[in-house]
This record gives C-alpha cells, sequence and structure tokens, in this order.
C-alpha cells in the first residue's frame, strides 16, 4: 500500500517537475493534432470560413493541394477577390482594393509563400525542411504558462509558437515578416480546437489583426479542378 | 483498495488545487492599461547602440523604461524588454554576432533617483528572447565591451552599489559569451568600476576607470583614493596605474575615449580637487592637461561621456550639461546651433553611426536626438515615452485631465481622452524644472506645481501665468527644509484643503494665497542628516536632491478632514485628529512589525472605510536595503502589521485603496504593479501591457470613471479604463469556470467625440477608451477548444447580431456596436458597398444578451438608454430616425433582391445563348442591373452611383444620424422608393415580355 502510495505521489510530482525538451513536446503536439499518419493522408482539401465583424460577414474559401498550389477566395460585400500560390507563380486580385484586373505575385513573394503551399503542420516538417528547433521555457501568454517554440528556417526566418501545455495545441504563432526593408510582426491566435472525421484535430477559430476569422467547415481529400489555380478574372 | 485509491487521487487533485495561486493577473484578462505617453518629452536615455550589419537597427536603454529597439533609425521605437528590470546600465551588440545583445541592468548615472538593476542578460535573437546571465548583485553596470573578433570575451565595467558597501563592484570579464565571470580589477568595497576602453587595432590593451563614491540620503561622495586610471596589456590579466601627467589623487569619476583610428590618441576628463580635460597621443601612457570650459568639465559624476568619431581622431564628442564637440583632438570645443531647435541639456551617451559617421543619436535626461552633421544640428524622436514621473493626479472635468511632474521635465496636462486620440499635441506644460506633484484645484481653473526643492507656484491654466505660493521661513522657525520632491496634496474629505511640507505641515483655504503653519517639527531633525552644503566630494554637488529631515507624505483622511496623516523621510509617522492643534508621532510602533525604524515614508493612505485604519509604504534602499515594506494598522498607528508576500520585489513607493471595494488595493514598486483582491492575503504582479518590473512611482483611482491611473518613473502614465469588473472580481466569480457580469446601463449613441482626423503632431498616440461600453465576462482558464459566442436579442427575442467571443483567461471584454445586423449585399458588385456594414442603432430598451461557452449558456440584460445630454434628438425623434433607417434598409434589400433575381437569370439564360431571345433577355436584364447598381467602376477614384448606391449613401445618413432629420432628407426617401418602384416596374415588364420564349 505505502509503495502505491509512493508511486502515485512519484507520478503526480511528475507531471509537475519533468523538464521536457523541445522534441518531446513537440511530440506531443503532433500527437495531439492527430498524429503525422493521419496528416498524411491528407492531399488536398476546401477549408470554408468567414470573418464577422459589427454583423458584417467576409467569407472565405481556401482550396489547397498538398505541396502544389492553394486558392483562397474572398466575397466581402457583394464582390468576389482570390489570391493563388502555386509551386512557380501567384496571382491575386482584390478588387476591394480598386484592383480592376488580376495582378501577378513578385517572384519574391512567391518564393516567400511556398511554406504555405504544405497542408502539414510545421512541427510534421521542420526536420525535413532543415529547420531548427529550439524551446525558448515557458512564457506567460496572457495568463496561461505555455511551452514557447521557435522554429527558424534555413534563410534565418523565424516563426514562434506557444503551446498549451495542457494539451499541446498551438495557441499563437508569430512571424516577423521583413519585406521591402520593413520589419512587421504577424500574429496569430487560434483557439476551438476539433476532430474532423479524418482523425486530424484542427483550430476552428482563429484571430489576428485582420478580426477573428470561424472555419465552417473542413472537406479533406476533395477531387479539385486544377484549373482553378490560374487566374481569370 | 478502490476506496482507497480514490481517496489518494482526490487528495493529490486537492493538493494541486491548494498549490495554485487563487488569483494572478491573468484573472483581469483584457483590461488591459492605454499607455498614454506622452513622446512629447521623453526621459532619461542611459545607452544608445547600434549594429556593424544594419546601420538602421538601434537599442536604448532608459533609465526607468527598458530596452526599447529601433529598426529604421529612430523613426518608431518597440519595448523589448518588457518582462524585465527597466533600468537600464549598459547595452552592448557583438561586433562579430550581431543577433547577439547584451544588457547590463541599473543606470550608473548616480543621481538621487538613479535606479537599481539586477544583473545581466543575453538575448541571441536580436532581442525578441532574453536570458538572466548573472552578476546579479551588481546594481549599477556602466559598460559592456565585446570584443571585436572573439564574440565569447566580454568586459563588463560594475560601479556597484550606491548606497552600501558591496564585494561585487569592479571589472568583470567572461571567456564563454557570459556564462560565467571573473573578477579581473578590484579595489575595496567602496570603489567600482566606471568605465573601460578596448584598443580595436590591439584588442589585449584595455583601460579602466575605477571609481570610489558612495550616497547617503542626505550626502553624496565622488572621489576618493580607490579612483584611478588603469592599463592593461593582456587582455585584463594584470594592470599598472597611470598617473603621468595627470592630477593630484584623489580623483573621482574619469570619462575617457580613444580613437578607434588611431588608439595612441585618448582623451580623458578627470574628476579631482581641479577637474579638467587631459590628452594623450602615446596610447594613454601620458597625459597633458589641456584648458577646457565649465560645460565639459561640469558634473563628473552625471556627465561621464565623452566619444571620438571612430573615423577621424580628431573629432571629438563631449555630451555634458550641454553639447560640445572639438575638431582638433580636444583642443578647443564649440557648442551646437539651436537652429534644429531646443535640445535638453543633461547627455549621456552619444552613438555614432560607423559607416555615415554624420549621423549621430544623443541621449539625454529628455529624450533621444538625432543629427545628420556630426552634431551641429538635432532634432528631437518624440516617439520615446520613458518620462519618468514623480506623482499622477486627476481633475474632475468631462473628460478628465491627468496632471503629472517629470524628472528633469516639468510638469504636464493632458486629456484622458480627446477627438481622435490622445497624441503629442495634447500635452501642455504647465510647470518647469524638475516636476513632481502638480495637483488640480477643485475650480478646474487652477493647477498647483513645484520643482525640486519645494519652489511651488498657483498656476492659472487659462493663461498659465503663475504666482509663488511656497511659504518663507519666519522668526523663531529653523531653515525650511523642502525635500527634493516636496509633497502638494489636497484634502480627500476637503478638496479645499491644500497641504504643503517642509519639516512643518502647511495648510491654506486660499490656493496658497495664505498659509497656517499646523505643526512644529514633525521630522526627527537630526542635525547630522543636514550637511548639505557639504554634498558632492571633488566636485560641489547639492542640488536640493539632498535635502534631508524633511515632510515627504501628507494624506487627509477621506472620512474626516480634522484627520491627517504625515510621513518623514526619515521614518517619522504623526497624525492630528484636530486639523493641526495636536500632533501624535506613532513612528517608535512600527519597527515590531518588522520595518526597519527611521525608514522613509513613502506613502499613507487613510482607509476609506475605517477612519482607524491606515496603510503605510516604507523605502529604505537609500540604506541599501530593497525589501519591499507594506504595513498596516487598524488603531491609529498603535500597532501595525506588515503585509509581505513572495510576489513582490522592488522597494515600495506607493499604496493605493481602492474607493469602493475594500479588500482591492494597488501597490506601486521600484519594480513592478501589484494588485490584491483579497484584502491583502494573496498578491500577483499586474501585467496587462503594463511591463511587469515597472517603477511605479504612483497611483490613482478616478472616482467618476473608475479608471485606474499610473505614475511610472520610466513609462510615462498608463490608464486602465474603467475597472468596475475587476472591482467585482470576488471569489464567489473566480471559482466558476464562467461567469457574465453584469453589463452598467449603455447610453445610447455614436461615443462622445467625433473623429479628429490623423494625428497630425505625429509621435507617441495613445488613443481613446472604448467609446461604447463593453460586455465582460470570465473565463478561469483560456479556452483552447469550443466556441465561445454571443447572440444580442431584443425585447421581441429576435436574434439582432451575433458577436464572436474571445477566449482569453479572465475577464473578456467584448464590444456589440449597439446595432443588429446590416443587411445582405448582392454578389457582382464593382465596389464595396457600406450599406453591408452598419444597421441603425437600436432603440432604448432592454436587451437579452446569451453568452455561449462550448455546450453551456449564459444569459443577462442590458439596458439601453436614451442619451438625455444630446439636446439634437429627442426620443420621438430618435425612433422617427431608427423607422426611417429601416424603412430604406427594406428597400436596399429589395433593391438586392431584384439584382439576384436578374443574375440568376442570366447565368441561367446564358447556358443557351444561342437562344435569341435568351440574348435578348440576357441584354435587357443586364440594362436594367446597370440601373441598379454601378457596374462600371474602373477606378476607386472613378464612383459610379445607380439607384443602390445612392439608397446605400442615405442609409448611412440615417444609420448614423444622432439629430432630428431635416425635411429633405426624409423625402428623398420616397423619391427613392419611387425610382425602386419605376425599375421594378420595369423588370416585371422584361419578365413578362420574355418568361414565355427564352429557354432555360
Amino acid at each position: 500500500m505505502k509503495k502505491l502510495i509512493l508511486s502515485l505521489l512519484a507520478i503526480a510530482s511528475l507531471n509537475f517537475s519533468f523538464a521536457q525538451t523541445a522534441e518531446e513536446i513537440v511530440n506531443k503536439h503532433i500527437e495531439a493534432i492527430g498524429g503525422v499518419d493521419n496528416w498524411k493522408k491528407i492531399n488536398s482539401l476546401v477549408m470554408e470560413a468567414s470573418i464577422k465583424a459589427q454583423g458584417a460577414e467576409i467569407k472565405l474559401t481556401r482550396t489547397h493541394l498538398h505541396n502544389k498550389a492553394m486558392r483562397m477566395d474572398i466575397a466581402v460585400m457583394g464582390m468576389n477577390g482570390y489570391s493563388i500560390v502555386t509551386q512557380k507563380e501567384g496571382w491575386s486580385f482584390m478588387p476591394f482594393q480598386g484592383q480592376t484586373k488580376y495582378e501577378a505575385m513578385t517572384p519574391d513573394d512567391v518564393k516567400s509563400s511556398q511554406d504555405e503551399l504544405s497542408i502539414l503542420d510545421e512541427f510534421i516538417t521542420y526536420k525535413e525542411l532543415g529547420k531548427k528547433l529550439e524551446f525558448l521555457g515557458k512564457d506567460d501568454l496572457e495568463g496561461t504558462e505555455c511551452f514557447k517554440l521557435k522554429l527558424t528556417d534555413k534563410a534565418g526566418e523565424e516563426i514562434t509558437y506557444w503551446l498549451d501545455p495542457t494539451n499541446y495545441y498551438t495557441l499563437k504563432q508569430s512571424q516577423k515578416v521583413k519585406a521591402n526593408g520593413k520589419e512587421m510582426e504577424s500574429v496569430t491566435t487560434y483557439s476551438n480546437y476539433k476532430k474532423i472525421d479524418e482523425g486530424v484535430v484542427y483550430a476552428f477559430s482563429l484571430g489576428g489583426d485582420w478580426g477573428d476569422t470561424e472555419i465552417n467547415k473542413i472537406t479533406i481529400n476533395p477531387k479539385i479542378d486544377e484549373s482553378i489555380f490560374k487566374p481569370s478574372n | 483498495m478502490k476506496k482507497t485509491l480514490s481517496f489518494i487521487f482526490l487528495a493529490i487533485c486537492s493538493m494541486n488545487t491548494i498549490a495554485q495561486t487563487p488569483v494572478n493577473s491573468g484573472m483581469f484578462g483584457m483590461f488591459e492599461a492605454r499607455a498614454m505617453g506622452p513622446g512629447t518629452m521623453s526621459g532619461r536615455i542611459s545607452a544608445i547602440v547600434g549594429t556593424t550589419s544594419d546601420n538602421n537597427i538601434l537599442y536604448v536603454g532608459t533609465a526607468g523604461g527598458g530596452v526599447w529597439k529601433s529598426t529604421n533609425a529612430g523613426s518608431s521605437y518597440k519595448p523589448i524588454f518588457d518582462k524585465y528590470c527597466q533600468s537600464i546600465g549598459a547595452i552592448a551588440v557583438s561586433p562579430t554576432s550581431p543577433n547577439t545583445v547584451y544588457v547590463g541592468t541599473g543606470e550608473s548615472n548616480m543621481r538621487n533617483s538613479v535606479s537599481i538593476g539586477v544583473g545581466m542578460y543575453k538575448s541571441t535573437d536580436a532581442g525578441d528572447n532574453w536570458k538572466k546571465i548573472g552578476l546579479d548583485s551588481t546594481e549599477h553596470i556602466s559598460k559592456i565591451i565585446v570584443h571585436p573578433s572573439n564574440d565569447q570575451i566580454i568586459y563588463v565595467a560594475v560601479p556597484g552599489p550606491l548606497w552600501s558597501d558591496s564585494k561585487h563592484r569592479g571589472l568583470y570579464k567572461s571567456t564563454n559569451g557570459g556564462e560565467s565571470w571573473e573578477k579581473i580589477l578590484y579595489k575595496n568595497e567602496q570603489t567600482g568600476c566606471a568605465d573601460i576602453l578596448i584598443d580595436p587595432k590591439n584588442p589585449s590593451t584595455l583601460f579602466a576607470s575605477m571609481w570610489q563614491f558612495r550616497r547617503q540620503p542626505f550626502s553624496f561622495n565622488s572621489g576618493g583614493e580607490g579612483s584611478g586610471l588603469f592599463k592593461s596589456t593582456d587582455g585584463g590579466t594584470t594592470w599598472k596605474e597611470i598617473t603621468n601627467g595627470l592630477p593630484p589623487k584623489p580623483f573621482g569619476r574619469i570619462a575617457m575615449a580613444l580613437a578607434p583610428s588611431d588608439p595612441t590618441k585618448m582623451v580623458a576628463i578627470v574628476e579631482s580637487k581641479n577637474t579638467g580635460l587631459y590628452i594623450s597621443e602615446d596610447g594613454g601612457n601620458n597625459w597633458k592637461n589641456q584648458s577646457a570650459t565649465m560645460n565639459v568639465c561640469a558634473r563628473p559624476f552625471y556627465f561621464s561621456t565623452i566619444e571620438i568619431d571612430p573615423l577621424d581622431a580628431k573629432r571629438v564628442y563631449r555630451p555634458a550639461f550641454e553639447f560640445a564637440y572639438s575638431t582638433d583632438g580636444g583642443y578647443s570645443f564649440s557648442g551646437a546651433s539651436g537652429e534644429g531647435g531646443w535640445v535638453h541639456s543633461d547627455m549621456h551617451t552619444l552613438w555614432i553611426n560607423p559607416s555615415n559617421t554624420n549621423v549621430l543619436f544623443l541621449g539625454t535626461d529628455g529624450g533621444i536626438y538625432r543629427s545628420l552633421d556630426k552634431g551641429a544640428t538635432w532634432s528631437f524622436c518624440h516617439n520615446l515615452p520613458v518620462g519618468q514621473f514623480y506623482h499622477v493626479s486627476y481633475d474632475m472635468q468631462e473628460p478628465y485631465n491627468v496632471y503629472g511632474g517629470l524628472q528633469d521635465n516639468g510638469s504636464w496636462k493632458a486629456p484622458s481622452s480627446a477627438p481622435g486620440g490622445i497624441g503629442n499635441a495634447h500635452w501642455w506644460r504647465v510647470g518647469g524644472g524638475d516636476g513632481f506633484w502638480t495637483q488640480p484645484d477643485a475650480d478646474g481653473k487652477t493647477v498647483y506645481v513645484e520643482y525640486q526643492g519645494g519652489n511651488m507656484q498657483r498656476v492659472n491654466l487659462n493663461t498659465l501665468k503663475s504666482e509663488e505660493i511656497q511659504p518663507k521661513q519666519t522668526k523663531g522657525e529653523d531653515k525650511l527644509r523642502w525635500n527634493w520632491n516636496t509633497p502638494i496634496v489636497l484634502g480627500s474629505q476637503n478638496p479645499k484643503n491644500l497641504y504643503v511640507g517642509s519639516q512643518y505641515l502647511y495648510k491654506s483655504t486660499n490656493q496658497g494665497r495664505d498659509w497656517v503653519r499646523i505643526s512644529g517639527d514633525l521630522t526627527t531633525n537630526n542635525k547630522e542628516k543636514q550637511k548639505q552644503e557639504e554634498s558632492g566630494g571633488l566636485s560641489a554637488d547639492n542640488t536640493s536632491a539632498e535635502n534631508h529631515c524633511t515632510i515627504f507624505t501628507i494624506a487627509e483622511s477621506p472620512l474626516d478632514e480634522q484627520l491627517v496623516w504625515v510621513g518623514t523621510d526619515d521614518g517619522n509617522i504623526q497624525y492630528t485628529t484636530d486639523a493641526g492643534k495636536s500632533w501624535k508621532n506613532v513612528s517608535g510602533n512600527y519597527a515590531k512589525s518588522g520595518i526597519p525604524a527611521g525608514t522613509w515614508v513613502s506613502s499613507i493612505e487613510p482607509s476609506h472605510f475605517d477612519k482607524n485604519t491606515v496603510y503605510v509604504t516604507f523605502e529604505n534602499h537609500m540604506y541599501g536595503d530593497h525589501q519591499t515594506y507594506l504595513a498596516k494598522s487598524t488603531d491609529m498607528g498603535a500597532t501595525w502589521t506588515r503585509i509581505q508576500h513572495s510576489e513582490f520585489t522592488g522597494f515600495a513607493h506607493k499604496i493605493c485603496e481602492d474607493l469602493i471595494n475594500k479588500n482591492l488595493f494597488f501597490l506601486g514598486t521600484e519594480m513592478g504593479l501589484f494588485s490584491t483582491l483579497d484584502g491583502g492575503k494573496n498578491w500577483f504582479r499586474m501585467k496587462n501591457n503594463i511591463p511587469e518590473y515597472a517603477l511605479v512611482r504612483d497611483i490613482k483611482i478616478h472616482p467618476k470613471t473608475h479608471d485606474l491611473i499610473l505614475g511610472t518613473h520610466g513609462r510615462g502614465i498608463y490608464i486602465v479604463d474603467d475597472i468596475r469588473a475587476m472591482r467585482n472580481l470576488t471569489s464567489e466569480i473566480w471559482d466558476q469556470d464562467v461567469y457574465l457580469f453584469p453589463t452598467p446601463n449603455i447610453t445610447l449613441n455614436n461615443g462622445k467625440m467625433g473623429w479628429g482626423g490623423p494625428d497630425v503632431s505625429g509621435g507617441w498616440y495613445a488613443g481613446n477608451p472604448p467609446e461604447i461600453p463593453s460586455i465582460n465576462y470570465y473565463l478561469k482558464e483560456r479556452l483552447s477548444t469550443g466556441k465561445v459566442e454571443l447572440e444580442i436579442y431584443d425585447a421581441n427575442n429576435k436574434l439582432l447580431q451575433t458577436l464572436p467571443g474571445s477566449k482569453r483567461k479572465g475577464i473578456n471584454k467584448v464590444f456589440w456596436n449597439l446595432r443588429g445586423t446590416p443587411p445582405r449585399v448582392a454578389d457582382g458588385s464593382v465596389k464595396m458597398e457600406g450599406a453591408g456594414f452598419t444597421a441603425p442603432m437600436v432603440l432604448p430598451g432592454t436587451y437579452t444578451v446569451k453568452l455561449k461557452v462550448k455546450d453551456k449558456e449564459y444569459s443577462s440584460k442590458i439596458n439601453c438608454v436614451h442619451d438625455t445630454e444630446n439636446k439634437d434628438l429627442n426620443e420621438t425623434d430618435r425612433t422617427l430616425v431608427y423607422n426611417k433607417a429601416m424603412q430604406i434598409q427594406s428597400l436596399f434589400g429589395k433593391i438586392n433582391d431584384d439584382i439576384d433575381t436578374i443574375r440568376l437569370y442570366q447565368t441561367k439564360l446564358k447556358a443557351d445563348s444561342t437562344n435569341k431571345n435568351n440574348k435578348a433577355m440576357n441584354a435587357e436584364l443586364e440594362k436594367l442591373r446597370a440601373e441598379l447598381m454601378a457596374t462600371k467602376q474602373t477606378s476607386i477614384f472613378a464612383d459610379e452611383e445607380k439607384l443602390r448606391e445612392k439608397v446605400s449613401k442615405l442609409y448611412g445618413v440615417f444609420c448614423s444620424m444622432e439629430a432630428k432629420p431635416n425635411d429633405i432628407q426624409v423625402k428623398s426617401i420616397e423619391a427613392l422608393e419611387e425610382e425602386y418602384a419605376e425599375q421594378a416596374k420595369k423588370l416585371k415588364q422584361v419578365m413578362d415580355k420574355f418568361k414565355p420564349k427564352i429557354n432555360l
């Protein structure tokens, strides 16, 4: 009996004192979001979402072919725009900003968008992409003590992640973006994590400077007509 | 067995619950402080360092506002050190790894008000993340040098503690990037290392200046046998003192520089009995005295910087009381031109861009200046909000104003909100010198200000004319002793009572026109602590900063104007219960609670709820004791209980009791703001957009707006707007997973102010408090799973709007714009249709808010009330405006329905485009569509206006209307309705004509 109590106490204290390594945290994160196997079964996806602000709504649809192409359609106040990125090219048509015809992305923008072509969680692919992983210790995210991790790619671009220590979900990520000589910080928060039928877990609510995005529907491996990855007004 | 197991699990679980802190700043959630700045006047800058890899990157260390980084050569700055000690002594960037940055905490401009540090920090990612790397007990660090080619070698000059002996002084070296340290030059417990130089061409050659110094609360001494100039040629292993050509010892502080382009050329300002400028042309072995002006040599303990241009050995800069530069290697100096504007005096640091030595950044007591012409002219960077307030106060205007006095930057006033938000242009100087207490009178027209040593004025706020009001010594009185930071206090119970204190307490009931001395000497009057004339050491320095045995804090009870408490800088606490006829000294009683006798009384807070209860902060840092001293007495100071908590850091400046909730307190210290919700049992550090170790000197709560107002000594003023939800946070609430707070009545208007235009003054921008009160709810933990939504229903249970809810731990705020859901906009538009973003403001009445968290629902009522202050709109007209807006919304809906119908038909018609009738109908429909809405817009600058655009515009007018509509506005609705009826008729005609003929 005494032994049992001691071992139970030992287990309990382990929870609180065991210093975890970056890789252990990442492994638990991957497990929490459905595991590598389930993620790697995803070849394509369509995500339907909306941004609501004071009752008004912006509709977003992301159509994605893993590592090949991605298209984001945006519908605002009766207007429709889109952005497309493929492995070699990219275009955007944003009539809300006064564009009357689609415009090609610069080669630099296409290059820097390549990471987004992966459907997989960054922590699944970081090793094969040669990114450096660092555990920056625990950090207070608005009252929640989180695991703080950083991934640095070969070009030196950094993304910092805050993971919920109770379930290993990403609560926030922060990325420094350097463009045209300016340095900007892009922050996204994640919540409303749900497991979908295919066994993977997605954050259905995203927050950022642009407002709160709610994902309404995710379709995994739908058949996608690849002609949508070409621009047309 | 099973029973035992579940018992053990329960025990473990409950142990964990107990182990958790019941309250923390996360509970306040989205109650984040608004950083008011200002940038109009800034604060003392202690370090500016650029990087060689990218000259647009600058790191700025401040006296009490942490580290700021600019990535655009000073156009904007961001704080990057807000989780750590805010007093910065030195910064260094590795010359070979520019992402590696070292910060030494604890400024070393050793004035009376200088703060203290906690050691060294290192970042390897250009300031994003920091790691503490030792030298924790050094308190002050003056310089860090990273070896030019081996970034593992670092030298740190440590003057060490200002107020006590210490073995932690001296010059330190690390050979492993800061993992461990070795003290390589040390003299004694009174002497530290003030400066270090490295020869960039021969990095084994180092120069170090040692400095003996000490402050006491009542005097300063710079100089002693420990001071001296030393040289090493073996990387600091051995040292040789340099004396050839230097004045006779003892020395005080030595400022020195060598020319990077020719390290044989050196200059130094050596404090001694005859402080002077010295020049060496042989690498520091021999020195020659060179005549120099007072400006070049003045106040060496405070102006310890001299620099040489990296490319030009003859160009020497001396930032000191004023800026001076030499073009002949220091033999003669000239001053900067005033063409670029006034430059704040008292300069401490200079960074010269090594790639373009025309560009200089100068750190002064009042912020950063930038020169593009080698210091001939300067322009101010008005975007660095690091002002050092001593006190903050407010008035009762609408909106209220904040007032405060700043170290070396006068006294100021600014509104708490303004059209367009608070920018630099809203700050208004009401007093000069070093500013301290700045007290607005209840008459709304007058403010009392002061500068150092109790020099006080009554200022007319309309004209800014001022009258001196300081009481003077009269016959039979001792010479008056005014503290550096003399209290000027209005009565809490009777604001017509104005109190000021030297060693005596004075009261005026006519705005300082007449004074009555209402006490004898309330201090210890210890003559040993009154020898300020001898202060300074080798250089006399008696600026009133050392005045001692003075009254420091005065507080009238909010419950009884006859009860006045006084605290002194030498440890006395005295009170009167008869408005000064008699006094009781209770200072002999607090030592029993664990607070050292004779400790400086920094603030007294008589309770708002019980006359016998009083809260007091003490601080003893001037005797080398940094403990947080807070005590409570419930029996008029007869007995005291010390309030302690493991969370406390820094010596205490201010205790503030809430005006409504007697269990809510805020404590400001030299290293943080702390709060308790349970009367002082549990305390937590306030974060909420406030630097975690902010130097919080003063705290006020506005009685009308319920705002928490903070005066910080290094980050300006902060306002936490409307803390009522914080005030209502009790254990009954925080033990619940979710709690929806009652929403106070909401007055229906578009806010109290208009837009105001862009902030044309530039600089720091603090925004405004929210125009509409928020709906607040509490979440025990941050939610990573499940949805949070708020639904607003009207009295008929009709859903008006669904709002996404935030999921932060603690109190969340959601803002309902007091409107319903905007109308739908049909597809196919060529421009953003404004109507789709808005709806009319709801009518007065009771609305229901349903908070949905995961699968649970919480509900409360919101009363929306008519704005009786708006004389342009009565309730009848409000209803008229609403009804008209809804009428237009309905018209807008019909137009969009028709557009949808047209587009639906067009799509179907296109399926058989060979059909002649299909083509014809399509063309007619398109013609109609082009009359119903804009279809030809080619640019955002070329508006096409058709029926829908006209309706949308009018709808927008009615949705934002806060006055009775005029006749034409109302009539124009009918006109548009008629125009629509025409179009609808045409559509019907087209349908009737083609429907039988087309092929769908």
